[in-house]
Order: C-alpha cells, then sequence, then structure tokens
C-alpha cells in the first residue's frame, strides 16, 4: 500500500491531487500545507511517493527536494514536481535537485497518474531514468 | 462558466480559496501602498501578495478559469521581480495592481453566480505586463549599513527581499534572532509541530525565514527547523512558544556574538559558527528534555492547534442532521408526554430526555462554534473599498476598524457584508465633507471613519459605524422624500430608508445621506432580524448602530397560539410575559389599546388584528401578552395562549414572494406542520408604516 505525501499550501490544490490519484490501488494520503511540514513528516514516518508544489511559504519545493535528496534514508524517495505556469525555469532546477518529474498546472488526472504509476512500480534506478 | 474541465467538481471550493486569498491580496496590497508612499520597502507584504496570485493563478489554471489566469500572472510576474529587488514597489504599480485585484474579484462574482468569467481587460493586462521594467528601476541600490551573522543567518539561502527585510528590521531596532526548534513524535503527538510552532511564534515576531537542519543531535533528533525572526518579544518568551530547550535563540546582528543573549538554557561557550553547512552539529542545545514533558502537559497543548479549513456547505450537512435531531427530540418529547398522561412509568423517559436536550444543547453550540469566523476577517475588504473611495471622490479618509476578537456566524456575516459596505460608501461618499469644506469648518482635512463591534452576552453583536462629517440635513432629506420634516432622529432614518428616496437623492445631490439605506434596513431588521439605530448632528457627524444576532439558524423560541395558529418568537426578542390584566384602554378600531405593567401604561397591540386573523370582535381579547422592544420602547403583543418554551430551527422564507416584514421564517415544532416565526418588534413596525402610507394615501386621494 503506497504512502503518498502530498505538499501544497492550496487546500483545493492538494485535495485535486488526492482526487487524481486516489484511483491508484491502494494508496494512503498525507497532505501537508507547506515544505516544512513536509519535511517534519518526512522525518517521522516513510514514504512512497512526494508529490510536491514548489511555490509554498518559509521554503519552496526546490529547497525540499535539495534537503530530501540530502538524506541518507531519503535518496531514494520519488518526487513528482507540480507546480504553476511561469515556474518553468524552475524545471531545469528541480530536476537537478533530485526531482523526479515534473507537471505544470493545469495537469490531468491521467498525466499525473501515469507519473505516480512510473515510479511507484519501477526501481528506484529505473525511475531516476524517467 | 469555466470549471468545464476535470475539476469542475471543485469549483465551490475553488471559490471559498480564491474568496480567502483575494482578502489576503487585498490586504498586503494595502501595505504595501502605505509602505510605497513612505518610501519603504515592504518585503513581507510583497512576498505574501505574490504567493497569493501565484496560488490563484494554479488554482484557476485547474478549474480551466482563464481570465484570472491571466490577470493573475502579470501580477505575479512583476512581484517576483520586487521580491527579487528587496521588496520594493513602485508607486506607479500600485493602481493598476488594486484595479487587477478588482477585476479578478469581479470574475470570480461571475463564476460564483454561475455565470462566464468576462475576458481580461486587454488594456489592463497590457499595463500590468509593462509593471516588469518599472519594477526593476525601483530596486535600492544603496548599500546598507547593518549586516548579518552570515553563518548563523545562512546568508546564502536568504533570498534577497528576505535579507533585506531582516536588515530593515535591525535597522528599525527590532532584534533579528535565529529560534531553533527540535521536532519530534512526542512533540507531534502533543500538538507541537512545525506548524502550530509557527503559528506560536508568528504572534511573537515577524517570520522572515525558516530552514530545515539536518544532522545527529542529542536525544536521538536528526531534524530541527531554524526560524530567522524580527522581534522585539524576550528571548523566554520565544523559547516558551517553542516548547522551551532544546530549543535555542541566538542574535543574527553580526556585531553581537552569539552566546551574548543570555538565553535561559542555551548551552555555554556555543560558538556564533556552531551550524556550518545547515548541519546540526551533536549535542547542540539538547538537555532539560524531562523539563519540557512537564511544560508540554498542557491541555492547550495536547489538544492540538492548527487550522482546518471546512467548505460552509459541510457545515451546513451537520447543522441539517442536528436540525433533525431537534425536530425529532420535539415528538419524542410529545410522544413520552402522551405516555405520562396515559399513566405509563415514564420517569426513567424523562431523565433519558433531559440528557439528550443537554448534549444537543451542547452539541449544538459546538457546530455554532465551527461556524464562527472573526469579524475582522469579515472586515477585510473595507480597506480596499475606503482606498478606491478615497481616489474617486477626491476627499481624505481614515478608516478605524476597532473589532478585537468579535466572531459571528457565516452565513450572518455573508448578509451583514454588504449592509456595512452600504454605510461605509455612504460615510464617504455622502457624510464627509472635502478637505478644503472640512478646513473651512474648522475640522482636520482628513475626514474619519470608524467601525467598531463588540459581541454581547446576549448573542448580539453591536456595530456602531460612525463618520465626522456633515451630519445629515433633515430639512434636505424631506425635500426630497417629499414629506414633513422628521422630528426624531428615529424618523428621520424611516425617510432614510425609504425605498427609491436614494435615486431622487443621487440625482438632486441635496443631502449627504440616503443611498441604499432601505436595503441596509432590510438587510439588518428584515433578513438578520436586528436593529438599525442612528444619531446625527449637523457638522458634527453621524453614527449608526447596527445589533445583529451572532447565529440565525437555531433558536430557543416561545411558542404561543393566536386565533386558533400556532407561531414562535425568539426568546431572545421577549422582554417579558406579562397577563393581560388591568388594561388602561381597551384596543380600538385600530387594535391599538394600553395595558398596566408595574404602574406604566404599555402599548397593547392585538397580534390576531395585527395578523389579519382576527374574527371580527374580538381584536385585543388575548389573555397573555409578550412584551417587545420596538423602536427602544416597550410593545405589549396580546396572544391567545402560550404554549411553551422550545428550541426551534429557524428555516428562512428565500423565496422573495413570500418574504414579508415581520416573519423570521419557520420552523417545524416536531410535528410536522410548519410553523411562522415572528419578529415581533418588526412586525409591529411594518405594520405602522403601512398606516401611516395609508393615511398619505388617503390625503393624496381627499
Amino acid at each position: 500500500m503506497p504512502e503518498v505525501l502530498v505538499v501544497d499550501d492550496s487546500k483545493v490544490m492538494r485535495d485535486m491531487v488526492v482526487a487524481c490519484l486516489r484511483p491508484y490501488p491502494d494508496s494512503r494520503f498525507t497532505q501537508a500545507s507547506s515544505g516544512l511540514e513536509a519535511i517534519e513528516q518526512l522525518s517521522l514516518k516513510p514514504y512512497d511517493l512526494l508529490v510536491l508544489d514548489l511555490n509554498m511559504p518559509d521554503i519552496g519545493g526546490i529547497e525540499v527536494v535539495e534537503f530530501v535528496r540530502g538524506q541518507d534514508h531519503l535518496r531514494e524517495l520519488p518526487i513528482i514536481i507540480v507546480t504553476t505556469r511561469g515556474d518553468e525555469a524552475s524545471r531545469e532546477r528541480a530536476l537537478q535537485a533530485g526531482a523526479n518529474r515534473f507537471m505544470t498546472k493545469p495537469f490531468t488526472p491521467d498525466s499525473i497518474q501515469g507519473a505516480a504509476r512510473a515510479l511507484l512500480e519501477k526501481t528506484p534506478a529505473e525511475a531516476s531514468r524517467g | 462558466m469555466s470549471g468545464s474541465g476535470e475539476f469542475a467538481e471543485f469549483l465551490p471550493a475553488y471559490l471559498a480559496e480564491v474568496d480567502e486569498l483575494l482578502a489576503s491580496a487585498q490586504k498586503d496590497l494595502l501595505a504595501v501602498e502605505e509602505a510605497v508612499r513612505k518610501g519603504l520597502a515592504q518585503p513581507r507584504a510583497v512576498r505574501e501578495l505574490f504567493r497569493a496570485l501565484h496560488t490563484l493563478k494554479g488554482l484557476s489554471a485547474m478549474v480551466d478559469v482563464e481570465p484570472v489566469v491571466s490577470l493573475a500572472h502579470w501580477m505575479e510576474a512583476s512581484l517576483r521581480l520586487a521580491d527579487q529587488a528587496g521588496g520594493r514597489l513602485p508607486e506607479s504599480s500600485v493602481e493598476p495592481m488594486v484595479e487587477g485585484l478588482r477585476a479578478i474579484e469581479l470574475r470570480v462574482r461571475q463564476l460564483s453566480a454561475g455565470k462566464t468569467a468576462s475576458p481580461a481587460p486587454a488594456n489592463l493586462l497590457e499595463r500590468l505586463e509593462a509593471l516588469g521594467p518599472q519594477v526593476l528601476d525601483a530596486a535600492p541600490k544603496r548599500a546598507r549599513p547593518v549586516k548579518l551573522d552570515a553563518e548563523a543567518a545562512f546568508a546564502s539561502r536568504l533570498a534577497p527581499s528576505e535579507r533585506e527585510q531582516l536588515e530593515g528590521g535591525l535597522a528599525g531596532g527590532q532584534r533579528a534572532l535565529r529560534l531553533d526548534f527540535v521536532p519530534s513524535s512526542e512533540r507531534a503527538a502533543k500538538g507541537l509541530n512545525i506548524n502550530t510552532v509557527r503559528e506560536r511564534v508568528a504572534k511573537l515576531a515577524d517570520i522572515v525565514k525558516v530552514l530545515p537542519l539536518s544532522g545527529a543531535a542529542a536525544g536521538g533528533a536528526s531534524l530541527a527547523f531554524a526560524l530567522l525572526l524580527l522581534t522585539r518579544a524576550e528571548d523566554a518568551v520565544l523559547l516558551d512558544a517553542v516548547g522551551g530547550p532544546p530549543a535555542t535563540v541566538r542574535s543574527l546582528e553580526a556585531a553581537v556574538p552569539a552566546g551574548a543573549t543570555g538565553v535561559p538554557g542555551e548551552v555555554p561557550g556555543e560558538a556564533p559558527g556552531a551550524v556550518v553547512g545547515g548541519v546540526l552539529p551533536p549535542g547542540a542545545g539538547l538537555p532539560g528534555a524531562a523539563v519540557l514533558e512537564e511544560e508540554l502537559d498542557e491541555p492547550e497543548v495536547r489538544r492540538g492547534g492548527g487550522l482546518l479549513r471546512v467548505e460552509v456547505s459541510r457545515l451546513d450537512e451537520a447543522m441539517e442532521w442536528l436540525a433533525a435531531l431537534v425536530v425529532n427530540r420535539s415528538r419524542l418529547t410529545r410522544a413520552v408526554a402522551a405516555l405520562t398522561q396515559a399513566g405509563a412509568p415514564t420517569r426513567e423517559l424523562n431523565a433519558i430526555l433531559q440528557e439528550n436536550g443537554r448534549q444537543l444543547r451542547d452539541l449544538r453550540s459546538a457546530i455554532l462554534r465551527l461556524r464562527m469566523v472573526r469579524v475582522g476577517d469579515v472586515l477585510e475588504r473595507l480597506p480596499l473599498l475606503v482606498r478606491g473611495l478615497r481616489r474617486a471622490t477626491g476627499k481624505a479618509v481614515r478608516l478605524e476598524l476597532d473589532v478585537g476578537d468579535a466572531e459571528l456566524d457565516k452565513a450572518v456575516a455573508d448578509r451583514l457584508l454588504p449592509a456595512l459596505v452600504h454605510l461605509v460608501r455612504n460615510a464617504v461618499d455622502h457624510a464627509l465633507e472635502l478637505p478644503e469644506e472640512r478646513q473651512a469648518a474648522g475640522k482636520p482635512p482628513e475626514g474619519l471613519v470608524r467601525l467598531s463591534c463588540h459581541a454581547r452576552a446576549s448573542g448580539q453583536l453591536e456595530l456602531t459605524l460612525r463618520d465626522d462629517g456633515k451630519g445629515v440635513d433633515a430639512k434636505a432629506v424631506a425635500k426630497a422624500a417629499n414629506a414633513p420634516v422628521p422630528d426624531s432622529a428615529d424618523a428621520l432614518l424611516d425617510l432614510l430608508c425609504r425605498p427609491g428616496l436614494s435615486t431622487r437623492q443621487e440625482a438632486t445631490r441635496t443631502s449627504g445621506r440616503g443611498m441604499g439605506m432601505d436595503i441596509v434596513r432590510r438587510i439588518v431588521v428584515e433578513q438578520l432580524g436586528g436593529e438599525l439605530g442612528m444619531e446625527t448632528r449637523k457638522g458634527v457627524g453621524t453614527t449608526f448602530t447596527l445589533s445583529v444576532p451572532l447565529t440565525v439558524t437555531l433558536m430557543d423560541a416561545i411558542v404561543f397560539e393566536c386565533s386558533g395558529r400556532r407561531y414562535a418568537v425568539a426568546v431572545g426578542t421577549v422582554e417579558e410575559l406579562i397577563d393581560v390584566v388591568g388594561v388602561v384602554r381597551p384596543a380600538g378600531a385600530e387594535g391599538v389599546g394600553l395595558v398596566e405593567r408595574r404602574g406604566t401604561a404599555v402599548p397593547l397591540v392585538s397580534l390576531a388584528r395585527l395578523l389579519d386573523t382576527a374574527a371580527s370582535g374580538d381584536a385585543g381579547a388575548g389573555t397573555k401578552a409578550l412584551v417587545v422592544r420596538q423602536r427602544g420602547e416597550p410593545v405589549a403583543f396580546a396572544v391567545d395562549r402560550l404554549l411553551g418554551q422550545q428550541e426551534i430551527v429557524l428555516r428562512p422564507l428565500e423565496d422573495p414572494l413570500v418574504r414579508v416584514p415581520g416573519v423570521a421564517g419557520a420552523t417545524d415544532l416536531g410535528d410536522g406542520q410548519p410553523t411562522l416565526v415572528l419578529d415581533l418588534g418588526a412586525l409591529g413596525a411594518a405594520r405602522a408604516l403601512r398606516r401611516k402610507r395609508a393615511a398619505r394615501a388617503g390625503e393624496w386621494v381627499s
């Protein structure tokens, strides 16, 4: 049963992401409203997938990715960045920092589900190759 | 409309969240404007404004509201530049931004009304797009006198605006500090997590940035959060807010060596640069865990903090279920009463019923509390409204809001806001004089509009809106209304609230007041069952007082019978129940008599006649009367029989065709029959008004 952590400061956006991923078999969702809360959650419990917004209060998604990749136990955690148009310039930075996928809003349920499936069902090495 | 995409079902939630985002964006934009006027940077407000618009854009893209996406996009783009330039916006950018927010708000309103959002105005988009280069020109080019402790502040991880904010705060006499918080599962279980810590600290300081730090620390902690703050609060207070040790505080100012702050619980000898590269060194400041457990053992912490956003429709649903329970309980009560009357042993049943009643009451207040919103949040739109009026009228106006922590039901708040907007608009548009007129009258050039409110124990919210303008010109109003000059403030208010008066006044500009006052009264008195009062002095100003119930959905009511029909009134509106003895003067043709109450004569109104249900000859024949205040004066309403007191669910009569003054709504008392809930004060007033009009009509005819 994959544990998914969905991080966005917008409650509606988190709900949308969860609604898109819910059909994925047996997944369980935790929501966090900031990058800091996400980091705290990740330090308390293991997750199988992180869906992350870029622009949030205090620290942005890229800083979260950098932090996560700096932790031994989180180095392989699959990360999907879901962000607003206008953050295109951040794509390179996010992927360089270690994000596995980069999707811009508006996304479709199919696209995010496809990304989640690819990351959850592949081996870590495959996932990092995309 | 939009929302045609995959996420159309999220539209209601979208509208609710966008509403909040717009309210906070408006507040931040006003803060930015204030700073611009003073030639200062406002990095925090710029950043918050940017984030609100960024989120708005993303959400609008998801539900396919392209006009909002475009507007938000260009505003966001220049705010991003402003953030990078240290939180400074040029003065020329404020007006287009205000227009941009207004344009977004308009489109969101169109969506909530089920319409299609109109396209974004092309010239506004062009102006917003042109802001970018102007923002870059406004970037500061001067050197800063204050230096930060680069290591303690993680200088490389600070955005320019964050750095600007820290340095600006230091230069302004605030302390720039780093407060470290170490989270753990135990603390999270007790409600102390980064979110609650953030909320607590935000009450004591401006949080500029929070950075996560990883590394093995004593006590098994592998993670800490460094909160970079600007504050005037004491170290001990800050430490307390994050649960005490192992939290630490240190200064961010380069000139002051860390460790010199004398923080209780701080590790002696810790060097300023002890935290290097974002790694918490082993053993850094983690003593006293046992003390921490003690301190955490407070109910407030145990219960956990944090905010949960809930759609109003879900609360309405909970309310509906509760309403069904209340109605069911009434049925149960009747059934038990019937059993008792039939001689069955019902003692235990009655005890259960009593307990059940208490539980329902508790549940009711719990749900009602969930529906309460802060009045301050409701009024967030008013400063922007006044700003717009200031520009449109050329008047200098200061808006003061003194609303404290008062709260009221979301449904009441939603209805009340348009009334307040009308009153504030009237105050600025009509009541306040132009600066030169004010000076000629010996007043300061800037006018004052002050809105204050507080909740009363009786379940009412009292609001006062005062202006120091020219006061209402009774003669001019009377002339415009083609009526005699009123002899009291109440009578003047009656004239002002006449539908249609506003149009004439607006056309002739004869007086300062009147725009939409009929709407204000309709909202306050008829829709909310409240009271509206006014005091005015020529040349000195006008004060409106509004008293509205904090909540309207569930209430304790007195149930009575009149001409064979049952009615209910809210207990809170009834001052006293009296027996109709000692009638000083019986009711005449008008159905109004006088009854003695503790040595004073009180008007006695036949409710049966008022409701036109009286059979001929029995007007005013009721044996009981409910005493209600009508414009501050007691009036007794005669009824046939009192049936008791019970909790009712008030259902508003939404259909405008059946909306009647004096009828607050309808309820089900448990037998499935609809019962009208009356507002006796409003009913009496409406009747008096009808009589006056009829008399006037008669004069014309003759």
